[in-house]
This record gives structure tokens, C-alpha cells and sequence, in this order.
């Protein structure tokens, strides 16, 4: 099993919690000062990191995608 | 302040009413919370004929999961706890900002101006922070003794802010005048301007939020017509002067209302997490001197400042439907409180969470709030409170609290008004 996750760019601010926390997933790149997803399909191995990532967001701009 | 009726105040667990500023004043309120927190999670406390009743949250998972449905919980009807009733009679004008903002509007309004308080612009501001702190501090070198609040926490989020939004110097002191009887309303000290026999009471506290406001908002009307025959490219106010939302340029009611919450929020709370701190520092001598040993440990202590201070007591929202916190049914239209310097004590969260540990891990405290309305300043908040440590401990190592902190009179804002310092070695 494997889910998709997203960072709404209209909330995030580029604190970098969700790097630091899934760096498998999440990049911020310096283009957009932005936090971005970089893995289509999240294993379930880094389904707790991500998590973790969601529930430190500063903004709560990350969510699974169903 | 009206007090509650006697069968009201009979429901309070252990009769504590967290309406009354006199609890937060003398520094009790941690106790309070250790209570409730341990014994009523959720309870209703009841109003009086000026205040509304809300629930009291005081569980960091409730702050938590109000903070993450903003729809549900909606800031539009007030956020100050019914305590303050904030925003006052006089700021609004018709206008909002966007702290009193609800989604969709909420975030288009905040991205007309978030790009200039992410931390990437946070760090190039750095040096001129620190510039600026030096100069704070040269203002008080070689003396014994000052107040360290008017004269060195105050000033630097002041100047930033004052900075960010192009204001000369000379209009600085007035914005602090501003600010405190706005968010210092309740205190006798804040209300010189209003008739002596109103001074300490619900009406002196009314008319002083409406006359800083007033005067407040006056004032940036003003600015407003300058930027406007004077454009300048990069201060926020020439910013918000030039932005559209939805295909409208903003109302004078609006920029005039997003500089305010600009000014108060920017000076009034980093000023007291520099305040707090210092005294916390104090009472613990030993996670002081590793500090000052390692300088290396600041960006953790200052997690552990905000944590312990929590400069902001609560926010409040308001249900917008039926609903349930932790088992307990909260009806559309009642209104909650999130107490965050509770939730940065939470048993639950935090080891130890009376231990002030400049090195504790994780510490995911919610100083800033957390979701739609996390602070846009905490990258600002963070940084002048870092490098004001690094330069005050480096160049005064030797400074001590000398005297009692004198404490707002506020459920709102964890202000200290005066604090005593000797800034060289006892001789």
C-alpha cells in the first residue's frame, strides 16, 4: 500500500517542519520559498514520518490525499 | 469588573474564574490550569452582564484540534476571550484584519504581505536586527541599573517593526504608547488618558482601547495619504497600499486596520518573551550558566522562553455549529478559549513540564498558535529574541532581576510593565 500526500501552497509559508521531519518526501526549494512533495506515492515505511510531518506543520498545510 | 453571581461562581472548580486579570497579574494562573487540566479538561465558565461564558480548553490536543478547523471555530466574532472583548469598541470602522478574518478571505489577505516574515527573510534581516539590538544596548552601557523593559526588551521589536513599515523613529514612542492602552486597556497604569473617577474601572478600560485605537488608526490614515503621494517599494504599508484581493485594490478601512495588528502584534508580545525570559533565566541560575557556557544552546532556550512564557494567554473562537470537545457537546454560537500557557504545560506533552530545560527535545510548544492563524511573526519573534540573548548575556553577563517584575493586569497578554535589572556585577 502506498497514499499520496500534498502541501497546499496557499498556506505554506516554508517553515521547513515537514523536511526536517520526511526529508524522503518533502523538499523546500528556493525558487518559491516553498515546501513541495517529491515522492507521487508515499511507502507505507514513511507513513509515521509524515505524519509526524502534518501534525507539525506550522500552517497545517499538509494532508493525506484519499 | 462586574462580578459573577454567586451561583455561577458556585459552579467554578475550585472557584477559579480565569476572567479575572488579578489571577494572571500575580502569576497564579499555572496552578489554576494544573487543576484544571488534571480535574475539568472542558468546563463552562459562566459570564457576568458584560462578559459572554465560553469553555475553557486547556489540553494541548484541544487547542490542537480547535486550531485545525477554522471553519468550525471562527475568529470573525472576537478573539480576545470575552475578557477583553477584542477587538474593542473603535478598532473595527467597518474594517477588519485579519486576525478577526475567517477562510477564504483569511489567507488571501495574509499573502498580500507573508513573503516579507518567512524565514528566509527573517535571515536577511538578521544583521540589522543584531545591528539594531547593539545599538539598544550601547544606550544603556555603563550604567548600573534601567528598566529593562522600556528600556532594552521593548525597543528592539519595536524598532523592527516600526522599520518593516517605514515609519521614522520620532513616531516610534507613540506606537508604544498605542499599543499599550490597546492591549493594556485593563491596567490602571495604561489609562492616564481617561477621567480619573473611571480610572480601574470596566469603563476606563473601554474608553482606553477606544482612544489608543483611535488614535492608532488616526495616525496611519495619515501615513496612508503620504504613501499614497510619496509611493516607496518596499515598506508593508506601500505594499498594502498597491495590493488587490479578488480584483480590488483594499479599502482605506483595511490597510489602515492591517497596520495596526502589524504595530501591536509585532512590539507587544516579543517584548514580553524578552521580558520573561531574562526573569526565567534568573530563577534558574544553572541552565543560565549553561548558556552562557555554550552559546550554541540559544535556539533551544529560546524554544524553551516561548514555551515557559507563552506571552499570549489565549485566543478565543466561536462555534459556528454543534459540536464536541473531548466528549463535551458545545453549542453553535458559544464561544472557546484556548489557553495556551496550559497547553505548554501539558502533563500529556511534556516531560516534566515544570523543569525549565534549555535543551528539552521535542519541545513542539504552541506559543505561536498553530494552522490558519499561526503567528505570521514568529520567525521575527524568534530571531529578536535570540540574538537580544546572544548580545545581552555577551556583553552583560553579570545582569540580574533587582526588584519584582511589575505584571499586567490581563487574561490576555502575559505583559510584564516594569522589571528592575542591575546590569553589572554586585560590588
Amino acid at each position: 500500500m502506498s497514499r499520496r500526500v500534498e502541501v497546499d501552497q496557499q498556506m505554506c509559508e516554508g517553515h521547513g517542519k515537514c523536511q526536517a521531519a520526511a526529508p524522503e518526501v518533502f523538499e523546500h526549494r528556493d525558487e518559491d520559498d516553498l515546501s513541495h512533495v517529491i515522492l507521487d506515492e508515499v511507502p507505507d515505511a514513511l507513513t509515521a514520518k509524515v505524519d509526524r510531518a502534518i501534525r507539525l506543520c506550522p500552517r497545517q498545510a499538509i494532508r493525506w490525499v484519499s | 469588573m462586574s462580578p459573577i453571581s454567586p451561583e455561577a461562581a458556585a459552579t467554578l472548580p475550585h472557584g477559579i474564574n480565569l476572567l479575572e486579570g488579578r489571577l494572571f497579574q500575580a502569576n497564579e494562573m499555572h496552578e489554576a490550569f494544573r487543576i484544571l487540566r488534571a480535574e475539568a479538561p472542558v468546563h463552562w465558565n459562566p459570564g457576568t452582564d458584560r462578559f459572554n461564558g465560553f469553555w475553557s480548553l486547556v489540553k494541548y490536543e484541544d487547542l490542537l484540534h480547535v486550531s485545525r478547523h477554522p471553519e468550525l471555530f471562527i475568529s470573525s466574532k472576537g478573539i480576545g476571550g470575552s475578557g477583553l472583548r477584542y477587538p474593542p469598541p473603535g478598532q473595527g470602522e467597518g474594517s477588519s484584519s485579519i486576525i478577526t478574518m475567517d477562510p477564504p478571505r483569511h489567507v488571501k489577505m495574509r499573502r498580500l504581505v507573508n513573503k516579507g516574515f518567512t524565514p528566509r527573510a527573517v535571515l536577511q534581516m538578521e544583521p540589522k536586527i543584531r545591528a539594531v539590538t547593539n545599538t539598544i544596548l550601547d544606550r544603556v552601557q555603563g550604567r548600573d541599573s534601567c528598566d529593562f523593559v522600556l528600556e532594552v526588551s521593548s525597543q528592539l521589536p519595536l524598532a523592527v517593526i516600526c522599520g518593516m513599515m517605514g515609519l521614522e523613529e520620532e513616531h516610534w514612542p507613540a506606537m508604544f504608547d498605542f499599543t499599550n492602552q490597546i492591549l493594556g486597556s485593563g491596567d490602571a497604569e495604561y489609562q492616564a488618558r481617561v477621567a480619573p473617577d473611571k480610572v480601574g474601572t470596566f469603563e476606563g478600560a473601554t474608553l482606553t482601547a477606544a482612544d489608543g485605537n483611535r488614535r492608532m488608526n488616526g495616525f496611519f490614515r495619515d501615513i496612508l495619504a503620504d504613501r499614497r503621494a510619496h509611493p516607496r517599494e518596499d515598506d508593508l504599508v506601500s505594499i498594502l497600499v498597491e495590493s488587490e484581493v479578488d480584483g480590488e485594490r483594499l479599502t482605506e478601512g483595511d490597510i489602515v486596520a492591517f497596520c495596526n495588528l502589524l504595530v501591536v502584534a509585532g512590539n507587544e508580545t516579543t517584548r514580553n518573551a524578552i521580558s520573561g525570559g531574562l526573569i526565567v533565566l534568573c530563577e534558574h541560575p544553572e541552565e543560565r550558566a549553561r548558556l552562557q557556557a555554550d552559546p550554541s544552546l540559544m535556539p533551544s532556550a529560546v524554544e524553551e522562553i516561548l514555551r515557559w512564557t507563552s506571552p499570549l494567554h489565549h485566543m478565543s473562537r466561536e462555534a459556528t455549529a454543534d459540536t464536541e470537545i473531548r466528549g463535551q457537546k458545545i453549542a453553535a454560537g458559544e464561544k472557546v478559549i484556548m489557553w495556551y500557557p496550559s497547553a505548554n504545560r501539558d502533563e500529556d506533552i511534556f516531560e516534566a513540564p515544570y523543569r525549565f530545560d534549555i535543551t528539552r527535545d521535542p519541545n513542539e510548544h504552541l506559543a505561536f498558535g498553530i494552522g490558519e492563524h499561526f503567528c505570521l511573526g514568529a520567525g521575527f519573534a524568534r530571531a529578536e529574541v535570540r540574538i537580544m540573548f546572544e548580545e545581552l548575556l555577551r556583553r552583560f553577563p553579570d545582569i540580574q532581576v533587582d526588584g519584582l517584575p511589575e505584571r499586567l493586569r490581563s487574561n490576555f497578554i502575559n505583559g510584564v510593565k516594569h522589571l528592575p535589572v542591575r546590569l553589572t556585577a554586585a560590588r
